[in-house]
């Protein structure tokens, strides 16, 4: 497949050696040279300097036959107007932006783009993981809007029906784990020691769990 | 008129100052703080509203609801092109102008971005010049649709190629046409027989191409012989 990526940062230097090295043809554009030291020395994709506003420059990158395009500069304001200018020029069919800075989120938002919000989205792991380590994140939706996580059930819900422990339209139990086997749960299922629950919910739902097995720790 | 402009350098500020001379309500956003010193020596405090234009809590806060144009005018294309799609998209601003600051930009100045009207300043600047240059003692009286055609006027030479010869046998360029003849004072509707004479000053409306064919044609021959 065909790939151009805007911006060699980290992120874009990361991304464009990951398709490289799974046999894609890539192309990186940076409007600085020296950005192109932060690719792997075994990346021969091609690169190319110029400014990604520039017509000439995304034709030279190959937009008019690109299966996809990611705009991951560190400026927000760039990102979103690429993406845009590219989806309405050149209809490449998989376009994504990073989110660099979260105040621009709406930003994108407004231009109805597809985003990777990096910063938040590490932000938020981080914050989960200081605050419960017990409940893991197996699964993240869109930029951790919505995530599926999982924990064993504390001893306190054993013998309880699942339906009178999960009620909160934040969580949504998915599946439950038992002696190594999942299955899909049923809200009269009865909980049995060494459960694993496995629960999609928004930040909201999963902090209102992470409260109540707190409590169940102090008593 | 609420008039929103992004961006207090030299265009912005000159442009807003113009505007409140002549009593429209201006509202004007900057957020480099380089700027912002001078900018407040030059406007009324009012008008400056400090922040991103990008961001849309700024525009509301600068009453872009209201607007009936915006004008983009940061030095940075981007921030300019991203501007102008939230003030239609989100905001329904009737009419769009925008600054294009790098020529090799100036395609993305339109639909695809809702600007209604592109000032590519390099190429504006340019092409005055050029009309400077290649058309000699033409003067441009007016420019229509955005500068595709003018109304020029240019005097006869005695020794013109045109003079003494009927307009339809002049064989002007499909893009112009002699809108007038002042002759003596008076202005002449002109025909196609109308037979040009030394000392007429003609106004024609025409296109670019067809500005540099008339004055050719309108050249003192005696000029152009080395």
């Amino acid at each position: 497949m065909n790939f151009i990526i805007v911006g060699c940062g980290r992120l874009g230097a990361e991304l464009a050696y990951r398709l490289y090295s799974q046999g894609n043809q890539v192309t990186i554009i940076d409007r600085n040279p020296l950005a192109f030291n932060n690719l792997d020395p075994t990346f021969s994709g091609r690169t190319i300097e110029g400014e990604a506003l520039n017509k000439a420059i995304l034709q030279r990158a190959g937009a008019e036959h690109a299966d996809g395009l990611a705009a991951v500069t560190n400026s927000d304001t760039l990102n979103a107007v690429v993406a845009h200018a590219v989806r309405m020029e050149f209809r490449v069919p998989q376009i994504y932006v990073r989110n660099y800075d979260p105040y621009w989120r709406p930003l994108h938002e407004a231009f109805g783009l597809h985003m990777v919000s990096s910063s938040s989205w590490g932000a938020q792991r981080i914050e989960e993981l200081l605050y419960h380590a017990e409940i893991r994140t197996v699964f993240s939706a869109g930029n951790g809007e919505v995530d599926v996580y999982e924990f064993t059930i504390p001893a306190a819900w054993i013998g309880h029906l699942l339906s009178e422990l999960i009620s909160d339209i934040q969580c949504l139990p998915v599946a439950i784990t038992r002696a190594g086997r999942s299955s899909l749960t049923s809200p009269d299922m009865i909980l049995q020691q060494d459960d694993i629950l496995s629960i999609s919910a928004t930040l909201q739902g999963i902090q209102s769990i992470r409260q109540r097995l707190m409590s169940l720790k102090e008593a | 008129m609420i008039v929103l402009i992004s961006g207090g350098g030299r265009t912005g500020t000159q442009l807003a100052t113009l505007l409140i001379l002549q009593n429209h309500d201006v509202r004007l956003i900057e957020y480099r703080s380089e700027i912002m010193t001078r900018l407040h020596k030059d406007l009324p405090t009012e008008a400056i509203y400090e922040g991103y234009p990008t961001d849309p809590k700024v525009l509301e806060l600068a009453g872009i609801q209201q607007a009936n144009i915006f004008v983009a005018c940061m030095p940075n294309d981007e921030e300019n092109l991203a501007t102008c799609y939230l003030a239609r998209t989100l905001y329904q601003v009737p009419r769009i102008i925008a600054r294009v600051n790098n020529p090799r930009n100036a395609w993305l100045f339109d639909d695809k971005f809702h600007v209604d009207v592109a000032l590519d300043q390099a190429d504006v600047f340019a092409s005055l010049i050029e009309e400077e240059m290649s058309l000699g003692d033409m003067m441009t009286l007016l420019k229509l649709r955005r500068g595709e055609y003018s109304l020029v006027e240019e005097k006869v030479p005695a020794g013109a190629k045109a003079a003494g010869v009927a307009i339809k046998d002049l064989s002007l360029p499909e893009e112009c046409i002699i809108a007038g003849v002042i002759r003596d004072g008076k202005l002449i509707l002109p025909r196609g027989i109308t037979i040009l004479e030394p000392g007429d000053e003609i106004l024609a409306i025409t296109d670019r191409r067809g500005a540099g064919q008339l004055a050719s044609l309108l050249a003192s021959t005696t000029e152009n012989q080395p």
